[in-house]
């Protein structure tokens, strides 16, 4: 799915064509690709600020410009990652891009830090390595209606139906941009895009030629090393990587300071491009960690029930190889495949997965302005899961899910480029639901090359997963006078259904002037067959498994409906070249209710409750020369009544010098208080996320 | 070792020259710019470049002599509804000559007259340009920004790649224009049209 199917369709076409166009090489014979290899190893990296100062020059002198031969021409960089949002401009979705320099200035040392910077997702972390992620409504621990994919591979999980985000890392220099849907992408992006997808795209291999290294510490941040090298020559790149951090508690009242984290990472990436421009792209990854928690575990035997503060033992990997190759103007096919592989050890239950999946694509320009692009993928995940504690078990043990998906789609030209017309469906079958469909309507209206209004019709779909159908939870209610222990068990449900969404979506660019730029995009979200958790009968004796007890029979249905509504406005405004100011209201009313017939047990305040009303975001970017770098951001949440949460404002500061091949910089995060609440979500007293402040020295040549 | 690769060789070495030549003007640069405050502005930075660009593209084609009023009339480089350029493009042209011509540059508001323009350059904001591009009669270099501007019949339009300017040819349009794109114009280009 993903990078790949983003090179084809309607939100992606954009955001594809960038991705290929940046590593489209010059035909062969073109000597003026030898100048950039050595511009970029041997003279320009090892001096840091020699391509800005020419570009500098080049502004204060334009008559210089003139001289320059037609290679040298095309070397000049004219644009910074940063622009990215204009690319993004001509897109029929609410998009935005985060790009690796608004991460870098925002001192965020993990992706799930990063997103705070998107508007209308909802970060909360939950304790040191947890966090609870939404778009649109509907956060919670493992982001369940949000797609998370990373350079094209699949990090959503079928196990709990979402993403474990302690174990999504990369080097956060080698980001090069994270794009952001908000609202259903389920027709191009793949199943379980509900509410939106997060895409996290890292550099080209040329684009991290050298070395970097860096070390820092703080409060929080305990100690951080990070290492990268790159080399290669015009056609052929390489990096290799190798991160490692340890991370202390956050605030906790009662001492338990269960969530410390230690990881260590390492990993690579090749891209070369060979004869008809085509592009290979090998990479992968593999990571080690240890993640402090406090779970509930309940077993049918004494104790019965108690809080388990230990490590989870995390570690996994991945590989993936793409081959693209452009045929013609606006004609390309793209191949990838990748196997990844993920282990959980956790106090209550342990899970090892290996993932295999294949994607096509082919994009096809036909007569009347149309461009079609059609697409195949399989994933095939055999999974075994490992019982820790008799009240949380799957059934069975050893399963294989699998996804099959199609999709077909096409962009019309209606109006000679200015009105755009895009049509298309996925089809997909998993092992947990019939064939579904996932069809969108889009289009797109662009009256000048400054405005761009779009409209959306999408029909989403989150499929079941492990969690609702071959899972069965527990929890201790307490124990009758003659001793003999009660329990209540969510069942597994395998007649559980997939949740379906209905998305209407309008939205709104402008560039005003060249300083300004406007965002705006509105939703109603209508949702049905939603999950919910029932009592599924009246309590009887059980025998098995022994010994003998209570039970309140339970399970997870769809027994919830109802819609949100909401809208996010992102202004970004440059006062002067040196000063940058970016930020975003995001606005969400949610209203759940039960279906008919249904037996909810009060899911739905909890959902309604769990993601804020209202989110502000201001960052501010300060270039002083070219050696200092002055950063702030401020935030607001409003209060989460289902979490528990007071709403909350807090800013983050960064301030940063450099010189030559060096750069130290002082981030500060959480700075408006000792220590505030995000989210509840775990047993025992809630943790309060502590003011952090880390010093980070980074060389590169 | 094969001639091919002696060739590559040498070339290389050109370029490793060229490159110290470049730094060290560029170093001297650094020395001055150090004391400046604030980052280059991106969007005239794009554009002083394509500035560069337009005047390369008058070098390396040639106009039948129809193309002009006179022999004396200049070449002159014609910028179609808003100037993106903001000055640096009249700049960059100040006492440069290309075969004797002088260099003019004008501002239209709407199709130009014949012989008025040889190059002809429709920004983002552009509208029509299929229409403005059937309509104009030959001798005229087109240049454009979108990547639609070749399919819609012009000559040569802009890309940004990886944060740089490249640009695609149409060879076949400028042809039947009756204009000659050197092979050196070509062969920097990042594609070029079938």
């Amino acid at each position: 799915m993903s990078t790949l199917e983003c090179v084809c369709s309607g939100i992606p076409v954009t955001i594809g064509q960038i991705h290929k166009e940046q590593r489209t090489r010059a035909p062969k014979g073109t000597s003026c690709c030898l100048v950039p290899v050595r511009l970029l190893l041997f003279v320009v990296l090892p001096l840091m600020l020699c391509a800005a100062q020419e570009q500098d020059a080049a502004v204060r002198n334009p008559a210089d410009l003139k001289n320059l031969t037609l290679e040298e021409l095309s070397q000049i960089e004219v644009t910074t990652p940063s622009k990215a949002p204009a690319r993004a401009f001509q897109t029929a979705a609410a998009i935005s891009v985060i790009t690796g320099e608004d991460i870098k200035r925002s001192g965020a040392t993990s992706i799930p830090e990063a997103l705070r910077l998107a508007p209308g997702v909802e970060v909360a972390r939950i304790d040191g390595n947890k966090w609870s992620i939404g778009i649109r409504g509907f956060g919670s621990r493992l982001s369940r209606s949000v797609l998370v994919l990373i350079d094209g591979r699949t990090v959503y999980t079928p196990l709990f139906s979402g993403t474990y985000w302690e174990v999504q890392d990369t080097l956060m220099d080698d980001i090069d941009r994270i794009e952001v849907i908000r609202g259903p992408g389920g027709t191009i992006w793949g199943p379980n895009a509900v509410n939106g997808v997060i895409n996290v795209i890292t550099k080209d291999a040329h684009d991290t030629q050298g070395m970097l290294a860096s070390v820092g510490g703080g409060n929080e941040e305990q100690g951080f090393a990070n290492f990268r090298y790159g080399g290669g020559t015009e056609d052929f790149a390489y990096r290799v990587y190798g991160k490692a951090f340890t991370r202390g508690p956050e605030s906790h009242t009662d001492g338990r300071n269960f969530d410390d984290w230690r990881a260590a990472q390492t990993g690579m990436r090749l891209d070369w491009a060979g004869r008809h421009q085509d592009k290979f792209t090998l990479q992968g990854d593999l990571y080690d960690e240890e993640a402090g928690e406090s779970v509930q575990a309940t077993s049918y035997t004494p104790p019965f029930s108690w809080i388990a503060n230990d490590n989870a033992l995390l570690s996994g990997g991945n590989v993936m190889a793409r081959w693209a190759r452009p045929l013609a103007e606006g004609n390309d096919l793209q191949v990838q495949a990748y196997y990844d592989r993920t282990n959980r050890h956790e106090p209550n239950f342990g899970e090892t997965r290996n993932t295999f999946d294949v994607d096509f694509l082919q994009r096809l320009r036909l007569p009347a302005r149309q461009q079609v692009s059609w697409g195949l993928g399989m994933r095939f995940s055999p999974v075994h899961d490992i019982e820790v504690v008799s009240g949380l078990t799957f059934r069975p043990n050893d399963r294989t899910d699998y996804l099959l998906t199609g999709f077909l789609q096409d962009d019309i030209g209606l109006v000679d480029h200015r009105l755009t017309l895009t049509l298309g469906t996925k089809v997909l079958r998993t092992n947990f639901a019939d064939l579904s469909l996932e069809p969108s309507v889009r289009l797109l209206w662009t009256p000048t090359g400054r405005d761009t209004v779009w409209a959306a019709f999408t029909h989403g779909v989150r499929t079941p997963s492990d969690a609702e159908e071959n899972f069965n939870l527990s929890g201790f209610l307490g124990s009758a006078s003659d001793g003999t222990p009660s329990f209540a068990r969510f069942n597994a449900n395998n007649a559980f259904a997939p949740e379906q969404l209905n998305g209407y979506e309008l939205g709104y660019r402008r560039l005003l002037g060249r300083s300004v730029y406007l965002d705006i995009a509105g939703f109603y979200n209508h949702y049905h067959d939603l999950f919910d958790e029932e009592i599924a009968g009246s309590t009887f004796l059980e025998t098995s498994p022994a010994p003998a007890h209570f039970l309140l029979p339970a399970q997870f249905r769809n027994g919830l409906r109802g819609a949100t509504e909401g809208g996010e406005i992102a202004p970004e405004w440059r006062p002067t070249s040196f000063w940058r100011l970016r930020g975003s209201y995001s606005y969400l009313h949610m209203n759940l209710g039960k279906s008919p017939g249904s037996g909810d047990i009060g899911t739905a305040p909890i959902i309604e409750g769990s993601s804020p009303g209202h989110q502000v975001l201001v960052q501010s970017a300060i270039d002083i020369k070219k050696t200092f770098q002055f950063d702030l951001t401020y935030r607001y949440t409003s209060a989460l009544p289902g979490q528990n949460v007071p709403s909350y404002s807090t800013g983050d500061a960064r301030f940063s010098w450099r010189r030559s091949h060096v750069e130290v910089s002082l981030v500060g995060r959480n700075l408006l208080q000792p220590s505030h609440f995000e989210y509840g979500g775990e047993p025992g007293p809630m943790v309060a996320i502590k003011r952090s402040v880390y010093a980070k020295i980074a060389w590169t040549q | 070792m094969d001639p091919v690769n002696q060739i590559r060789l040498r070339q290389r070495r050109q370029y490793t020259r060229r490159f110290l030549r470049n730094l060290a003007v560029l170093l001297s640069l650094l020395a001055g710019l150090w004391q400046r405050v604030g980052a280059a502005d991106e969007q005239s930075l794009e554009y002083q470049v394509k500035a560069a660009f337009l005047l390369n593209f008058a070098k390396f084609t040639e106009w039948p002599s129809s193309a002009f009023r006179s022999a004396d009339a200049p070449l002159s480089i014609c910028i179609l509804g808003d100037d993106p350029f903001d000055g640096v493009l009249d700049q960059m042209i100040r006492g440069e000559a290309i075969n004797g011509r002088k260099l003019a540059v004008l501002q239209i508001k709407r199709q130009p007259r014949p012989q008025t323009c040889q190059v002809l350059f429709m920004g983002k904001t552009q509208k029509d340009i299929r229409r403005t591009l059937a309509d104009l009669g030959s001798g005229v270099l087109t240049v454009g920004e979108e990547e639609s501007f070749l399919r819609e019949g012009g000559m040569i339009t802009f890309v940004i790649e990886n944060r740089r300017t490249r640009f695609d040819v149409n060879p076949a349009a400028a042809d039947s224009a009756g204009l000659k794109l050197s092979s050196k114009l070509l062969s920097v280009a990042r594609t070029v049209k079938k």
